[in-house]
């Protein structure tokens, strides 16, 4: 398609700037046209990427509906049960993400810690688990652990192991969250008699953790994701392990993985924009 | 002089090997009004929050009202030490550093209510008050990122006299405002002052030291060079250092 019609034809089409170019009334400053033509321009911006969008949303449809063949009956008789796979999905995630977090800011306070063995343990469990792949660290709670006898059950195993990994990589955020808060809060709080904890528990945990919430919804999607790991040890019947067992059963992999990678992606659209909608509501907040 | 509410005898302060403080003995009494003036860099602002602690001195001692710390040393006596004489003091800061997280009231209760165990609506009582005194009370719903610097200045001000304490200590508490937003936080310092209370101020603002101060004294250099009531130090200055600094404060007040 060649470029300058599409851009015409963005500009044509665009119901906004119809709607704009009808405003009319007192004639406008100078300020007020450039203002408006900067919009306009941003505007026609969005409304081309929204366009392409479209397209290649088209194209996909187009290639699943014809060129690729796709078994609609496999589809229809499995959708529940992948489907169903969803919720064990985002149970697992919210663990995690909690079992994270937790460690997370218990790392980052152990990095303040002028008591050489805190500090020490904070770096070596970043170190360690940041050090070797998930993958492994699933599998050892899976398949290593009960060979010492140690048998947890399918779910806990992939939350422990889910959240160990994400804590050390999300330290690394309450780090960076804690050093946000300026040298002045602390003075201000010393000058006013609060002692260190309590400056730490009033003052700066709590702008420190307001910082970390954009940051920290950022690793929950991507946890979301990363949860399709746990599906190789087989005890956990979430999204991915369900689109592979029905998947290889009736050799209708494409399918079934087609149909697990649409939910995938579903639930990250959706719980991006609710991250979105948080991250606005804080940026204007109060601070 | 037995009546003095602030006593600094012989204090020494290093960074690394920069000696900042040297061997500075001062003795303030009770419902003085002391300014601290001197270019940047001649320790002044060092000296004040070695009052409080937030600099621990490296030899010499602090006494406030009867508490008299130690600097350089260690361990749980000299924390509770140090706690103790930072409640007989009151800080203010050039960045304000009020809470951002907190509305104004909260941020003048807090301290009364978590480090003195006051009881909450006791706290909200004696905070309104000073809040109305710093003329901010209207505000005191607000969180402090809607507030003017001056206006955040007045609140933090409000914030410190809630903790009653003996002495007000300003450090260069009109240095990050605009020109046209100094004039409310000197009238509220004058007011603190007029009320009675110890104050040493860290100032470049030599109208205030003029008119408010009882007693200006000029540091350079990690020393006190001139301690002298206004009126003297303004018409005579002894040391040269003193007159350059009153120069080019009356050459920028044409």
């Amino acid at each position: 398609m060649p470029l300058p019609f599409y851009l015409f034809l963005a500009e044509g089409l665009n119901p906004m700037n119809l709607f704009a170019s009808k405003e009319s009334g007192t004639p406008k400053t100078q300020a007020e046209l450039l203002f408006e033509a900067a919009q306009r321009k941003e505007r026609t911006f969005r409304f081309n990427v929204a366009l392409t969008w479209g397209i290649l949303l088209l194209l996909l449809v187009y290639l699943f509906s014809g060129p690729i063949k796709v078994d609609a009956d496999f589809i229809k008789e499995n959708m529940l049960f992948i489907a169903g796979g969803v919720g064990e999905t985002i149970r697992i995630s919210i663990l995690s993400i909690i079992l994270a977090t937790i460690l997370a800011l218990l790392a980052a306070l152990g990095r303040l810690s002028t008591f050489p063995p805190i500090y020490a343990l904070s770096t070596f469990y970043v170190s360690l688990i940041r050090g070797t792949p998930l993958y492994l660290q699933i599998m050892f709670f899976f398949l290593a652990l009960p060979q010492l006898n140690i048998r947890l059950p399918g779910l806990w195993a992939g939350v422990i192991a889910l959240g160990l990994n994400y804590g050390a990589y999300m330290s690394e955020i309450f780090r960076a969250g804690l050093a946000s808060v300026g040298k002045g809060q602390r003075e201000a709080a010393a000058a006013l008699g609060m002692t260190p904890s309590q400056t730490m528990r009033r003052v700066i945990l709590p702008q420190a953790l307001r910082f970390a919430i954009p940051p920290t919804g950022n690793e929950f999607i991507a946890m979301t994701k990363d949860s399709a790991l746990v599906s190789a040890t087989g005890f956990v019947h979430e999204l991915m392990w369900r689109a592979v067992k029905v998947g290889r059963a009736q050799f209708h992999n494409l399918e079934a993985l087609i149909m697990a990678a649409i939910f995938y992606w579903v639930m990250t659209i959706i719980l991006s924009y609710v991250q979105n909608t948080i991250e606005a509501r804080l940026a204007k907040g109060d601070r | 002089m037995g009546s003095s509410i602030v006593q600094v005898s012989h204090l020494d302060k290093y960074f690394g090997r920069l000696h900042v403080l040297k061997d500075i003995s001062l003795e303030v009494p009770e419902r003085q009004v002391v300014c601290l003036i001197g270019r940047s860099g001649s320790g002044k602002s060092t000296l004040l929050r070695c009052l409080n602690f937030l600099e621990e001195p490296s030899h010499g001692s602090i006494e406030v009202d009867g508490i008299k710390v130690a600097g350089g040393e260690k361990g749980r006596e000299h924390r509770q030490l140090v706690h103790d004489i930072r409640l007989k003091t009151g800080m203010v800061f050039q960045e304000f550093n009020l809470f951002p997280h907190m509305t104004v009231l909260d941020n003048v209760i807090e301290a009364p209510v978590i480090v003195k165990g006051m009881d909450r609506k006791a706290a909200m009582d004696l905070a309104e008050q000073n809040l109305d005194s710093v003329g901010m009370l209207f505000k005191k719903d607000e969180y402090p990122m809607r507030l003017s610097g001056g206006q955040k200045q007045r609140v933090a001000i409000a914030r410190a006299l809630t903790m009653e304490p003996r002495v007000m200590l300003f450090d260069e508490p009109t240095s990050a405002l605009d020109p046209e937003l100094i004039g409310e936080v000197l009238n509220v310092m004058k007011k603190v002052a007029l009320e009675g209370m110890t104050m040493l101020v860290v100032t470049h603002e030599m109208g205030f030291a003029r008119e408010v101060a009882d007693r200006v004294i000029v540091m350079a250099e990690g020393e006190l060079i001139e301690d002298a009531t206004p009126e003297d130090l303004f018409k005579a200055p002894k040391d040269p250092r003193t007159k350059a600094l009153i120069d080019r404060y009356r050459s920028g007040e044409q």
